[in-house]
């Protein structure tokens, strides 16, 4: 009679601990997702890197500029590998855009001041496509950024779900001293 | 058969964690959203698996609203990228086509200076403002993912 007793009292406890427990870890996953998951917002050309729906500036990239994305998103060996791919194409397509323009310019300038000579047409038809081929470059690149921080989010959300690590005793100069003696 | 009461709920207990861990896990992998662009086309994808659920036409957006409806926050910031992004493409679409034409203009002889300035003026205008339409569009398509990624799990 009594073990039933402590049966029921038992299943019901946990009846109770179970649910309170899974949202009590959904709030902390919010919490943490809001706090380090991160997204970009075009502008102009570049990549702005924001933590968090309003959170901060994290860093801008694109155009011969930007933060190290490998280094933001280190946490993740996935994200790693794609930000490794931004990187590389993000860097070729911005000096196929600036070859591309500067050709595209030489060519418009040398056509305005009346040389009809070959080399016109061909530098305005072969600048028009190095910087579409570099726009198509940059397309590439973001899609790789999408990607890393795509991975980087998800594995936000797969530390939220583990349970924190153990913690590490830190020797102290105390503690050290103890030890040798 | 009180110790087998109790092991039979600890064992439950583990069992309810360890799927509910599992399922929100699986949930991000299949169904998280994120942009990608091929060839200059905008296109949203699902999950590891890349599948394209939704791409912008010429002129037309992709239908963010439709897809991430699930999550409030998400739903809001769809709606600013679909207000935004239409009138946004046909601004700058304006702008450059106005563009050709100033620069056709100029080269008409004794056509008066006005009309090519004019044209130029509204060009820059237009892309402008065209620009800053497409930017708010981005941004809160941006966002609407965010919040659909960060919502998933609820």
């Amino acid at each position: 009679m009594k073990s039933r007793i402590i049966s029921a009292l038992i299943a019901g406890a946990l009846c109770v601990v179970i649910p309170a427990s899974t949202a009590a870890a959904q709030r902390s996953d919010s919490s943490r997702y809001d706090g380090q998951a991160l997204r970009y917002e075009s502008s102009w050309g570049s990549a702005k890197i924001i933590r968090g729906a309003d959170g901060p500036l994290v860093g801008t990239a694109g155009w011969f500029r930007g933060i190290d994305v490998e280094k933001v998103v280190a946490g993740s060996p996935a994200a790693r590998a794609e930000a490794r791919a931004y990187k590389s194409n993000s860097f070729r397509a911005s000096v196929v855009e600036t070859l591309g323009a500067t050709t595209t310019v030489v060519g418009v300038v040398l056509a305005a001041n009346g040389s009809n000579n070959a080399a016109t047409p061909i530098l305005i038809i072969g600048g028009v496509g190095a910087m579409v081929w570099g726009a198509q470059q940059f397309h590439t690149a973001f899609s790789a950024l999408s990607r890393s921080l795509w991975w980087y989010n998800r594995d936000v959300v797969r530390a939220s779900l583990s349970p924190p690590p153990a913690p590490v005793a830190v020797p102290t100069r105390e503690s050290e001293q103890a030890k040798r003696n | 058969m009180r110790r087998l009461s109790i092991a039979l709920c600890a064992a439950q207990f583990l069992l309810l964690g360890a799927t509910t861990m599992i399922a929100q896990d699986s949930s991000y992998d299949e169904n998280a959203l994120r942009i990608e662009s091929r060839l200059g086309d905008l296109q949203i994808v699902r999950g590891t698996s890349s599948t394209v659920v939704a791409r912008a036409g010429i002129f037309r957006g992709p239908r963010v609203a439709n897809l991430v409806s699930s999550s409030e926050h998400a739903l809001a910031e769809a709606r600013v990228f679909e207000r935004n992004y239409n009138p946004g493409t046909y601004m700058v679409a304006a702008g450059i086509a106005l563009l050709g034409a100033a620069i056709g203009a100029g080269r008409i002889p004794d056509l008066n200076n006005g009309i090519p300035s004019g044209l130029l003026a509204s060009s820059v205008l237009l892309i402008g403002f065209g620009g800053s339409k497409l930017e708010s569009a981005y941004r809160g398509l941006s966002k609407a993912i965010w919040w659909y990624n960060r919502d998933l799990r609820r």
